[in-house]
């Protein structure tokens, strides 16, 4: 019995579900630019803090499932937090460890980082989970105009992930099963990347030639223009969220310009 | 699932619900002189072929793997030249237009394409975005779509699945999405390619209820290509045999399967195609051979009631007189009783904690055994099996191998213990090297290199590989790359192995092949063999004792012949008896004196009748 993987689409019926495909992609797209702008723990703190809050309320994912679907770059971010903490610069001291000062100011930026990472995977997580691809890229052809051989290029890529996460698993047992170890340094990365990438490559391929040859004998790309049926739309409510989005990064942005944001931090002294 | 009893309304006549008018046969194929190589490629893989084909006929065609019928598939609906490039030679037109000349989409409203896995070839997440995707790119109106996805996955008997994730359906649920997803644009000719090699006996059946009703009560021309010839053999109409790019035989069913001839493996050995027969027509061909009656093509049973018919009157008949030899069935050696190799107790386990999967799995396996393990799609096969190799994590005090908790042995220990040869031969390489590959396992394990190259040498003659050991795996025929995955494990001397669905992917004579290897290795090294499969004839010919799961519990553990006559346990499983075995049930029930009792093998049931 297959089991799902964490970044796979899985259809629902919350609030985050029913928005139409643009509206989740601008909210990632906004999220994605105010992590990026700042550099100090507590922006970043509120932003995870809305993240989780969309994740857990309005796409009704389950702690589980945003644990599964993020613990290996939890575990990440917080081995990063205490590498920056412990070697970056600063002056204001907080304590010592083997003689070695820590600063608040290197913590700050520390957990600013680290959040900000974790941020956007998380915020990925709710919008793959939340979204089908094809109605993401129906939306791109009707809404946005991007040619529909594109649109369905870029949605296949997305249907497709978790099929090769699936395979890199049988491979990875297939392989176990003869004593292949898992592989530490850099070479032995490398030689373990090559182990994979040969079956893999061979079953990708044989697997996207079906699909090829199953989307041709269906009259795919035989016209310009191809009718969708059920073509998702972007709602007034929708627009109004977008336009308050583009005013936050807008406004988020000018803020960090003239220096607004970087007064006030967690750790460090303001 | 139950089908429902829906028509399709045809593109133009007859309007939905009405029989089917005759009408003249209109020449849907006509193939002249094809030849075919591929891009790169000196020698063709479709050599000289002509066939011609009526509407409303249902065509299968058999051969042994390589031998250029899914290629010729392809040339159909012009995915060759078009998509696969190459070099076509001779004429060709379907529907009434050259394939040299006309695009694949031309072709998408005329003939309709399945292929054999469907999580290849479905292209969308939604089950009816998958069956409007045809008719959306041919730009029809979209409450025309509508109507006619509904329609298409009514007939498939999936009129309620149209919000379903395809990631929630079984293997015969999404191949009929694909059917539904090509009928929906009301082809005339449906042409697939292996469309049940992934699917349990219900799926299977499913499919061809599918396609038969299609035949029958639209007219639908089926060519398909299909190893599990018994469950079809009565649904076609015709026959086409074909061995190294050319057709070696055109007929009716009957007519096909009144002789056995030979055709070409992949690796030119000589194979009979008697191997993809019917197995009542095999059985009838061995009981007039015995009897030395000669048996007419229009005497040639297609299934259990002809065949048991056909054995009544060889019976009934006067002057019947055993002439041929017929070979006693080998008994398997009686597994060894002592302390068991392997012992499960009282197991649940699941990837989440909140939905098990296998649910208080008790179990015991001796030594020198073969065991099927059966079960529908998704009962908990695979996953039983994973447990056994340590790729899922038993729970504690829950396998016992050879005494010791399994949970407490790493994976070298028990990868010494344990083989397992996994559905798809590819993801097992981890050399580039055919002898290295079955020194990998050696070398990881500390052997002498001496040791290793004696080892390696008597493996590779085992498995008819050693005039190959300098190539690339990946260079090997897919019958050659599944021996060399089982010789990797063999070369380990494994006390247990398992083997995940060995005969999908492979024609029945590698598959016969490949269990004779196992048996081979039970006889030298005493090895236990678990072999998941739905192929019931692989069971009934191989395995001393069968273990059926339903629903994550054992639902039967015993042998064959036992579970096999066990309706309620089989209709659970989802699984289906050999036909063998319901002929000599048929004939035990009339003639207990002739037939005493149930039997698996054909040659079995022959001695039995003729005393």
């Amino acid at each position: 019995m297959a089991r799902t993987t964490a970044f796979q689409f899985r259809a629902g019926d919350s609030i985050f579900h029913r928005l139409d495909p643009l509206t989740k992609f601008a909210w990632v797209l906004t999220i994605s630019f105010l992590a990026f702008g700042a550099y100090i723990a507590w922006v970043q703190i509120i932003i995870t803090a809305i993240v989780l809050i969309t994740a857990l309320v309005f796409a009704k994912l389950s702690p589980r499932e945003i644990l599964r679907g993020t613990w290996l770059f939890l575990i990440a971010c917080v081995s990063f937090f205490f590498i920056q903490t412990l070697t970056l610069p600063g002056s204001t001291e907080i304590l010592r460890i083997l003689d070695k000062p820590i600063y608040m100011e290197s913590a700050d930026y520390a957990l600013a980082s680290a959040l900000r990472i974790y941020t956007i995977i998380l915020g990925s997580l709710v919008f793959v989970r939340a979204t089908d691809p094809r109605e993401l890229a129906i939306a791109l052809v009707t809404q946005m105009r991007v040619p529909y051989r594109i649109a369905y290029a870029f949605f296949i890529a997305l249907r497709i992930v978790p099929t090769i996460e699936e395979e890199i698993k049988i491979i990875r047992s297939a392989q176990a099963v003869r004593g292949v170890d898992r592989q530490r340094g850099l070479m032995g990365r490398i030689r373990e990347t090559k182990r994979y990438a040969m079956p893999l490559l061979v079953g990708a391929l044989r697997k996207a030639s079906t699909m090829v040859m199953s989307m041709e004998s269906r009259g795919f790309g035989a016209y310009p223009q191809r009718t969708f049926v059920e073509a998702p739309q972007m709602g007034a409510g929708a627009r109004v969220l977008c336009v308050v989005m583009l005013c936050c990064v807008l406004g988020w942005y000018t803020a960090l310009a003239f220096g607004f944001v970087h007064s006030f931090y967690v750790f460090a002294p303001s | 699932m139950k089908m429902d009893t829906v028509t399709l309304t045809p593109a133009p006549t007859p309007p939905s619900g009405e029989a089917a008018a005759p009408k003249p046969a209109e020449l849907l194929v006509e193939i002249e002189n094809l030849t075919y190589s591929y891009e790169g490629e000196i020698k063709p893989v479709i050599n000289g072929v002509s066939l011609k084909v009526r509407e409303g006929e249902f065509v299968l065609i058999l051969g042994p793997s390589g031998c250029g019928k899914s290629t010729f598939l392809n040339v159909l609906n012009g995915t060759i030249p078009h998509t696969l490039k190459g070099d076509l030679k001779g004429t060709a037109f379907v529907c009434g237009k050259s394939v040299h000349e006309t695009k694949v989409a031309v072709f998408a409203t005329e003939v309709g394409m399945v292929f054999q896995d469907p999580d290849a070839q479905i292209i969308n997440t939604r089950v009816r975005d998958e069956v409007c995707f045809g008719l959306e790119n041919l730009c029809r109106p979209a409450p025309e779509i509508m109507l006619r996805q509904a329609e298409a996955l009514a007939f498939v008997g999936l009129s309620n699945a149209g919000d379903m994730s395809i990631f929630d359906m079984s293997g015969g649920q999404k191949q009929r999405v694909s059917i539904a997803a090509v009928l929906a644009a009301r082809p005339r000719l449906l042409v697939l390619d292996e469309p049940t090699a992934n699917l349990d006996p219900a799926g299977m059946a499913e499919v061809f209820a599918v396609l038969h009703r299609l035949n029958r009560d639209h007219g639908t021309t089926v060519i398909m290509v299909e190893h599990r010839v018994d469950e079809l053999a009565d649904l076609i109409s015709r026959v086409v045999m074909m061995d190294r790019g050319t057709i070696i035989f055109d007929g009716t069913p009957r007519e096909a399967f009144a002789r056995r001839r030979d055709a070409h493996s992949e690796e030119a050995e000589a194979v009979s195609i008697s191997a993809w027969f019917p197995q009542v027509s095999e059985f009838a061909l061995e009981l007039a051979a015995a009897a030395g009656t000669d048996l007419a093509p229009d005497q040639v049973p297609l299934n259990v009631a002809e065949a048991v018919a056909l054995a009544e009157r060889l019976i009934a008949a006067p002057s019947m007189v055993p002439t041929g030899t017929v070979e006693p069935a080998p008994a398997p050696p009686p597994p060894e009783t002592r302390k068991p190799l392997l012992s499960i107790r009282h197991m649940s386990f699941g990837y989440d904690k909140d939905t098990p999967i296998l649910r208080d799995i008790s179990l015991e396996l001796e030594s020198r055994s073969i065991v099927a393990l059966l079960g529908q799609n998704g009962s908990g096969k695979t996953t039983l099996a994973k447990c056994l190799i340590g790729i899922n994590p038993a729970p504690k005090n829950s396998i016992y191998l050879n005494g010791k908790d399994i949970s407490d042995l790493g994976p070298k220990d028990i990868s010494a213990e344990v083989g397992y040869v996994f559905q798809n031969p590819d993801h097992q390489f981890v050399t580039d090297q055919v002898d290295e590959e079955v020194a990998y396992g050696l070398k990881v394990r500390g052997y002498s290199d001496a040791a290793i190259a004696e080892r390696v040498d008597e493996v590779l003659e085992i498995v008819d590989l050693a005039r190959y050991r300098a190539r690339s795996p990946f260079n090997l025929s897919l019958g050659e790359r599944r021996r060399l995955s089982v010789a990797t494990m063999l070369v380990l001397e494994p006390h247990l192995l398992l083997l995940d669905e060995p005969t999908i992917g492979q024609d029945h004579e590698r598959a016969q092949h490949l269990m004779g290897l196992m048996a081979r290795l039970r006889e030298r090294y005493g090895t236990t063999i678990v072999m998941i499969t739905h192929d019931m004839r692989l069971v009934a010919q191989w395995a001393d004792r069968a273990v059926a799961l339903s629903g994550g519990r054992i639902a039967f553990d015993g042998s064959p012949t036992e579970l096999f006559g066990l309706p309620e346990i089989l209709e659970g499983s989802s699984l289906m008896p050999p036909p063998v075995f319901e002929v000599s049930r048929a004939l035990a029930r009339r003639h207990p004196a002739k037939v005493p009792a149930a039997t698996l093998s054909v040659s079995g049931l022959v001695q039995s009748i003729l005393g």
